[in-house]
């Protein structure tokens, strides 16, 4: 197994897809991260004022926002096996093909720690900076710490999430579209329908913003059952993909 | 190690790809696997190799199915199509499948070496040309130095000279390296000088299966020979009073089932002048063209089946 998690990392390093999700990935959280501080006690806003806890532990939560491409990096990682038909080499080498899924989602799930531990040190020096001009940086302890923490694990769970549904659905395009318009589109209507609502807290959007936001929101999980729950899509995803990439044909 | 190919059959939907077909893969030598395009050679290839699961029917290395190898690209290497990502240079696409196997990575400059892209490793693999994918494919199953090649259609692509290295290049594998060698190809004057052995496949099922020179025994005389002459009608009707068989076109004349020293003999005995005599056609490939004639999977009723003129090209 070790052998296939280094392949699989191999694959990932060799081209230049993890360096441009990286890039977006720090851009959004810094961009957030300075857009919430810009805008701290702004009436019009809603947002606490720069040194309330509530302003500290949303704006430290910014890293959050890039798990669309620890998401879609996954994505890649696992449907670039057929877009470029190397699954035909990757399967004769490694002729149990659930194995291969299995390297992947351990690979790119640790591949997703340093990006998750990169975007939340971003998140925090620009808010520290930022912050801490319009008179106070919020300090590196209890919730704020905790925040953070999740923040990033959540960046790691979406990168298993987007392998298990790349997985399962093997059109590169498709997938990342489907994605996007799940958690952009289709979430975003079910959770603002009042009908419907209830049923947000137990989608993987749901899950996310229990894991990270504390204060604002609707019905939510707890930090730790969101993440358990998220992390539960993306092993469902996995095993269904696993599951029917040993069945299908390779053609 | 011996392949055995034994009741494979597949279907896609409504679709038979491949009806009860077995055959046997001997150990040091080369085996041609003919047959026309669309006639399941691919879909049979991809069985053998576990790639594709079969209805019917099992495909074994000495016994044992491919997905149940202990160290598959150690025994069996294929070169399947040529499947890279285009971003990834030669040489970090051959590492990727060394670091999967547990080989040395410097397996991959050696593999590189050995076809002929020392130079291009580090290359990104969508700058490189056809021939060069071939030959990037053929490197990714040389990796783990396998007693078994397989390969599909792997002249695809390749420039005459390439043709000509991947030839001796099979040759030396199975001869001289005592490896089993499975190649395919739709055009039989594509392997006919290198293989032993062939299986020649239609419409999904075995027609023939044999060595070489039992293909050629049948094939003597069976080809046709073109001679053009001024006198061409004279010589049409001392050629017809002798049984010949044959067809007349304008200022040519073609004839079946003998060969070009005939032909001449007797145009030289009748005192006919001889503007052009060649072996139009070679018996092998007549036998090739009968044996697989509209069994390809989008066969065209073409003008050309009774017609050497048309089935040649």
């Amino acid at each position: 197994m070790t052998r296939l998690v280094r392949a699989e990392w191999t694959k990932l390093f060799t081209t230049r897809v993890w360096i441009g999700m990286l890039a977006a990935g720090l851009l959004i959280t810094a961009g957030f991260a300075a857009l919430m501080t810009a805008f701290a006690g702004n009436a019009d806003s809603g947002l606490a004022p720069v040194g309330t806890a509530e302003f500290e532990q949303t704006a430290l939560a910014q890293a959050s926002g890039a798990t669309v491409l620890t998401l879609i990096l996954g994505i890649i990682g696992a449907t670039q096996e057929y877009r470029h038909r190397t699954a035909t080499p990757t399967f004769l080498t490694t002729p149990r093909r659930g194995q291969v899924i299995i390297a992947k989602l351990i690979a790119y799930a640790l591949a997703a720690v340093p990006f998750a531990v990169l975007a939340v040190a971003v998140n925090y020096l620009v808010v520290a900076v930022y912050a801490g001009a319009r008179g106070a940086a919020p300090s590196l302890t209890g919730d704020n710490i905790e925040v953070m923490t999740t923040s990033g694990l959540a960046l790691v769970i979406y990168a298993v999430i987007g392998v298990g549904l790349g997985a399962l659905m093997r059109n590169q395009v498709g997938a990342i579209v489907a994605a996007l318009v799940y958690l952009f589109v289709v979430e975003s209507v079910i959770r603002s329908i009042p009908a419907t609502s209830g049923a947000y807290k137990w989608l993987p959007g749901g899950g996310l913003e229990a894991m990270t936001a504390t204060f604002e929101g609707p019905d939510l999980l707890g930090a730790w059952q969101g993440g358990l729950l998220l992390l539960g899509y993306g092993l469902v995803a996995a095993l269904l993909g696993t599951l029917l990439a040993v069945r299908r044909d390779i053609v | 190690m011996r392949v055995e190919v034994r009741g494979l059959t597949k279907s896609f939907g409504a679709v038979r790809a491949v009806t009860d077909l077995g055959f046997t893969v001997e150990p040091g030598s080369v085996t041609g696997f003919l047959g026309p395009n669309g006639a399941g050679k691919t879909t049979t290839l991809r069985m053998v190799l576990g790639l594709i699961g079969p209805d019917a029917g099992t495909a074994t290395f000495d016994g044992v199915p491919y997905a149940a190898l202990p160290d598959p690209i150690r025994t069996v290497g294929a070169v399947l199509e040529t499947a890279f990502h285009p971003a990834r240079s030669g040489r970090n696409h051959l590492r990727v499948y060394c670091r999967a196997a547990g080989l040395p990575v410097e397996r991959a400059d050696e593999v590189l070496r050995q076809v002929g892209l020392a130079d291009a490793g580090g290359r990104r693999a969508g700058s490189y040309s056809l021939g060069m994918r071939q030959r990037l494919a053929l490197a990714t199953a040389l990796l783990g130095d396998p007693g078994v090649l397989v390969l599909d259609e792997p002249a695809n692509g390749l420039d005459p000279e390439g043709i000509q290295w991947l030839r001796g290049f099979l040759r030396h594998l199975a001869h001289d390296q005592g490896r089993t060698v499975l190649v395919s190809s739709h055009l039989l004057s594509e392997v006919e000088q290198t293989v032993d052995r062939v299986v020649i496949v239609g419409a999904g099922r075995l027609v023939r299966e044999g060595s070489m020179a039992d293909l050629r025994a049948g094939a003597d005389g069976a080809g046709t020979v073109l001679v053009r002459s001024p006198e061409v009608a004279r010589l049409a009707e001392v050629l017809r009073a002798d049984g010949v068989p044959l067809t007349l076109d304008g200022a040519a004349l073609t004839v079946t089932g003998r060969t070009t020293d005939e032909i001449g003999a007797r145009a030289f005995a009748a005192g006919v002048e001889l503007h052009e005599l060649r072996s139009h056609t070679s018996g092998l490939e007549e036998i090739y063209f009968q044996l697989t004639a509209g069994q390809g999977q989008f066969a065209a009723p073409s003008p050309g089946t009774a017609d050497p003129e048309g089935a040649s090209r």
